[in-house]
């Protein structure tokens, strides 16, 4: 069966050194998969070259089979890559559900000049109530009508995932989602993401550094160290291995914002 | 063979040519590229700076009658490091974690107050033909041929000295002085650089004065080249500084230097050889005289759009900006539905009353006025799409907004069309170049569209306005770019009052319009870019189809509005309205009194146009005593104070991007509620202060 993601000797160098060199991920349908490393290992940098935000120096990245190492970023999305950022990106000025309905809209391709000229480009009835769904299950309902400025970044993270949700992706990159959310938070996050993910059938990228969310949460795992990727298999069976490695552990558990 | 010598003669007499005026240029590059580096302010109001020094260089001489060296220590050597020091301590120090493009609006804002404020205070009035002599004596008319092709004017040959002397200084400084060493480093370095605050505080004080004294110096080394000495010329001055910092991708010193001089040359060239080739090829005539002129501006933007390593350049972020704490973040709030009524039922009256007043009671010019205010409300619109939606900074909508203006003079004086359908086409025709514009600098960052944008304004100006089918139809030079007023069948709109009508109902149907879009799909989508690009592009939203839109519906309004200007006046005049300088005080109105909504748009049109003769003349006073002989004694005040005021008025920009009106209507909001809840006893919690600082907890 084919990989719904799938990248093929990435390598990506800022300035002559190397940040990633010739990685290789496969994510199948429907899959959760880890990626994990110390810091400045390159996991950004690789979530970035698989949605286009860089362009790597060398290699191809596979949606579903089909090369969008050429696609601009905004084509990689529609065709189903979801992403949540490290360094978190909300629309300043803009309420919760504002967040997930501008998703929702573009996903529908609701977006003409006529038809907002016309005053058809106000949210519908469903629009708003597929944002309110979503918002209820990550637990944000009762702020859907704050400012964004008001969340904590905890709060501001779970913003992100409801927003990628929205575009129905086939594959969800997440970078540090639990990072800024405490044990139960994150227990709930997980929770969620695995119901969503049995409704609709995507696949899950999970960048971590919390390694017990890691270990309970992905079925296989991938290590990165130096830009190179050292390790890969089940996830329990990799990090068995890692925690030999006391050092390294030791800045996994590093938690940096 | 003779041919060969006498085409290297040319060669190197343009080449020498060139050398004076380019090391001028590269003294205000250097200026430039150094405010740049220490601050990440992208110091627009540096061609204020210059201006201000050779302002206070030919008042000291001419008027006062002072020699040279002193004038030329009190406008170089203090006046300018003291305007520097004032700019950094006051303003700029303040706005480190500040978005570059706030920090750019605030330029803007000064480079509109700076001149105006120093005039008012020293008194100073150009004289149309007068400019003072160079810094030596008979700087003009001694002259010296050390290499014979070219005979360099005293003037021209201490150009080139100060500026070498100059370029040894700063090196110097670099290399042996303390401040000059933590300087290089916060230059040099492309990270932050582990400096203290104190010390952090001290470099960038410094940069700010020195950085201002070259200002100050090439100001007085240029001005005698001027017709006039005038705040529009030294801003011209400013853009092609930032030509040549552009050749060293604003980073690099020694670079800027070169680009200074290159900058130089290539126009003494271009002077040189494009009207020979004009004689060869009579289609360049028509366009050889302008050419000259507009070399840095088609440098600029050449740079810009095909320089791949200058669009690359990431936006300075301010290096010292890790010592400050990062500013609050703004937080929106909703007004009760019962504030919402109370609000338009009193907007309604209070327009129900000033309208009926008007079409009553107003004389003539009081008519013009107001429906000046009407019509310039609907072509600030085009900057609320522009800035207040898509969050980008155009300087050419005073281009845009000529381009509606021309078109209908076209149109009606060559081929008699109704001038309501030239304006609607004039209108399409600006959108089609705005979307055209946008094209190539679709993945320009923030600060660069500005310049691009404000190069293409330059552009229009010198090459554009004279060409023959745009600003030279076939009566122009007799009548000037006249424009009759419009008739709808029956209806003369030559009439003031039924003028007043269309230009209302224009304006509502566009604010309506506007609203619509802000409110749809298009305005959040806008939004969402405007808040993260990395984000909207991640969720399927296409940024440069997105700015590519918001620049065409923007110069559709600008168009509209320019055509209405033109229809009013019966006449283009361009330079009068749309000129760049004349634009920059636009967007300076607009962001002061709230770039987001319809009413910052409306509060800005009347302030542009009523702000004068109502405040400033003391017609108010008028009103209230019922007597205009009563008016005190202290107006009319200077309008140049309307410079001033909202020129200032931009600083607020870095803090509170909604502008001024909105931030105080929904600090009131928030106050009249918080009052009513006290009142009612009401359990609400009133909503939290929005200049609150955020816990660390909160959102970035
Ligand atoms: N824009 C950039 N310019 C230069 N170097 C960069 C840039 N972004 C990242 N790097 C470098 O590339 C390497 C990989 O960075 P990356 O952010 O991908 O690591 P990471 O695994 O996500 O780390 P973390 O766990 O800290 O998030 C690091 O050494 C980092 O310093
Ligand atoms: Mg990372």
């Amino acid at each position: 069966m084919t990989p719904i993601l799938e990248t093929r000797g990435i390598s990506k160098s800022y300035a002559g050194i190397g940040a990633l060199r010739d990685v290789a991920v496969q994510v199948g349908e429907g899959e959760r998969v880890g990626l994990i490393g110390p810091n400045g290992a390159g996991k950004t940098t690789l979530f970035n070259c698989i949605l286009g935000l860089l362009a790597p120096d060398a290699g191809s990245v596979r949606l579903a089979g089909d090369d969008i190492t050429s696609l601009p970023v905004h084509l990689r999305a529609r065709r189903g890559i979801g992403r949540s950022f490290q360094r978190i990106e909300l629309f300043t000025e803009s309420t919760v559900r504002e967040h997930l309905l501008i998703a929702e809209r573009v996903r529908r391709g609701n977006g003409s000049l006529w038809k907002d000229l016309l005053g058809r480009g106000r949210p519908k009835a469903d629009e708003l109530q597929a944002c309110d769904a979503v918002l209820e299950r990550l637990g944000l309902g009762e702020l859907a009508d704050e400012p964004i400025e008001q969340l904590s970044l905890g709060q501001g993270r779970l913003v992100e995932v409801g927003r990628a949700l929205m575009t129905h992706p086939r594959i969800l990159l997440l970078d540090e989602p639990s990072s800024g959310l405490d044990r139960q938070e994150t227990a709930d996050l997980a929770a969620t993401l695995r119901d969503l993910q049995g409704e609709q059938g995507f696949a899950i990228l999970l960048v971590e550094h919390d390694v017990e969310f890691v270990a309970a949460f992905t079925q296989r795992c991938y290590v990165l160290d130096f830009g190179t990727l050292i390790a890969d298999g089940p996830t329990a069976e990799v990090l068995e291995r890692a925690i030999v490695r006391e050092s390294y552990l030791g800045s996994v558990k590093r938690d940096d914002l | 063979m003779v041919l060969a010598t006498a085409l290297g003669e040319d060669l190197s007499r343009a080449f020498l040519q060139g050398l004076p005026p380019g090391s001028v240029y590269a003294l205000i590059a250097i200026g430039f590229v150094l405010a740049y580096k220490t601050s990440g302010v992208f110091n627009l109001a540096f061609g204020a700076q210059a201006y201000v020094s050779a302002a206070l260089y030919f008042q000291a001489r001419l008027e006062w009658g002072w020699g040279i060296l002193p004038a030329l220590l009190v406008s170089v050597f203090i006046l300018a490091p003291v305007l520097g020091l004032i700019l950094e301590r006051l303003i700029f120090r303040h706005l480190r974690t500040s978005s570059s493009v706030a920090k750019l609006v605030v330029a803007i804002g000064l480079t509109v107050a700076i001149p105006s404020l120093f005039d008012v205070l020293v008194g100073f009035e150009p004289v149309a033909g007068q400019t003072p002599t160079g810094i030596i004596p008979g700087g003009a008319s001694v002259f010296y041929q050390p290499v014979g092709v070219y005979a360099f004017s005293r003037d021209e040959l201490m150009a080139m000295g100060v500026a070498v002397v100059v370029m040894l200084g700063l090196a110097a400084l670099f290399r042996f002085s303390g401040i000059g060493l933590q300087m290089r480093a916060v230059v040099e370095s492309p990270r932050m650089t582990e400096l203290n605050g104190i010390q952090a505080d001290r470099v960038s004080a410094f940069s700010w004065a020195l950085s201002s004294v070259f200002a100050g110096l090439a100001g007085v080394l240029i001005a005698p080249r001027f017709n006039t000495l005038a705040a529009p010329d030294f801003f011209n001055l400013v853009v092609v500084a930032i030509a040549a910092a552009a050749v060293g991708r604003l980073i690099s010193l020694p670079r800027a230097l070169a680009g200074g001089l290159g900058l130089g040359v290539f126009i003494a060239f271009a002077n040189t050889f494009l009207p020979e080739w004009a004689l060869s090829y009579p289609i360049l005539a028509p366009i050889q005289d302008n050419v000259a002129p507009a070399v840095p501006f088609l440098v600029l933007f050449a740079l810009l759009v095909l320089w791949p390593a200058v669009r690359a350049t990431k936006e300075q972020a301010d290096p010292l900006s890790g010592v400050d704490p990062p500013p609050p973040s703004l937080a929106s709030h909703e007004r009760s539905a019962g504030l919402t009524v109370a609000t338009r039922v009193f907007a309604v009256v209070f327009f129900l009353t000033v309208g009926l007043v008007v079409f009553t009671q107003a004389d003539v010019s009081w008519l013009f006025l107001v429906t000046q205010s009407v019509i310039l409300s609907t072509l600030f619109l085009s900057i609320t799409v522009i800035t207040g939606l898509a969050g980008q900074i155009s300087l050419c909508q005073g281009s845009f907004a000529a381009i509606g203006g021309f078109t209908v003079f076209q149109l009606s004086d060559r081929y008699g069309m109704s001038v309501l359908v030239a304006a609607l086409i004039g209108a399409a025709v600006a959108a089609a170049c705005a979307a055209l514009l946008s094209l190539p600098i679709r993945r320009l960052g923030g600060v660069w569209v500005a310049i691009a944008t404000l190069a293409f304004a330059f552009f229009f100006d010198a090459v554009m306005v004279k060409l023959p089918w745009v600003g030279g139809g076939g009566t122009s030079l007799l009548q000037g770019t006249r424009v009759p007023r419009p008739t709808i069948g029956p209806w003369d709109l030559g009439n003031d009052k039924a003028f007043l009508v269309l230009a209302l109902v224009v304006f509502v149907v566009a604010s309506l319009a506007v609203i619509q879009i802000r409110e749809g799909t298009t305005g959040r989508t806008l939004r969402a870019l405007r808040g993260s690009e990395l984000a909207s592009q991640s969720i399927g939203i296409s940024p440069a189809r997105s700015r590519v839109m918001a620049f065409a519906l923007s110069g559709f309004l600008a168009g509209l509005g320019g055509a209405m200007l033109t229809m009013h006046q019966e006449n283009v005049n361009y330079t009068l309205n749309f000129s760049p300088f004349a634009a920059l005080f636009w967007l300076v109105l607009v962001v002061s009194l709230g770039s987001r909504t319809v009413e910052g748009a409306a509060q800005a049109g009347a302030a542009y146009a009523l702000f004068e003769a109502i405040v400033l003349r003391g017609a108010v006073f008028g009103w209230i005593f019922r007597n205009t002989d009563r008016i005190p004694g202290i107006f009319p005040i200077s309008p140049k104070w309307r410079f001033i005021i909202f020129g200032l008025g931009t600083i607020q920009f870095a803090r509170h991007p909604e502008g001024l009106v909105e931030f105080n209507t929904r600090r009131a909001h928030r106050r009249a509620e918080a009052l009513m809840a006290r009142l009612g006893r009401s359990r609400a919690a009133s909503p939290p202060e929005p200049d609150a600082p955020v816990t660390e907890e909160s959102v970035p």
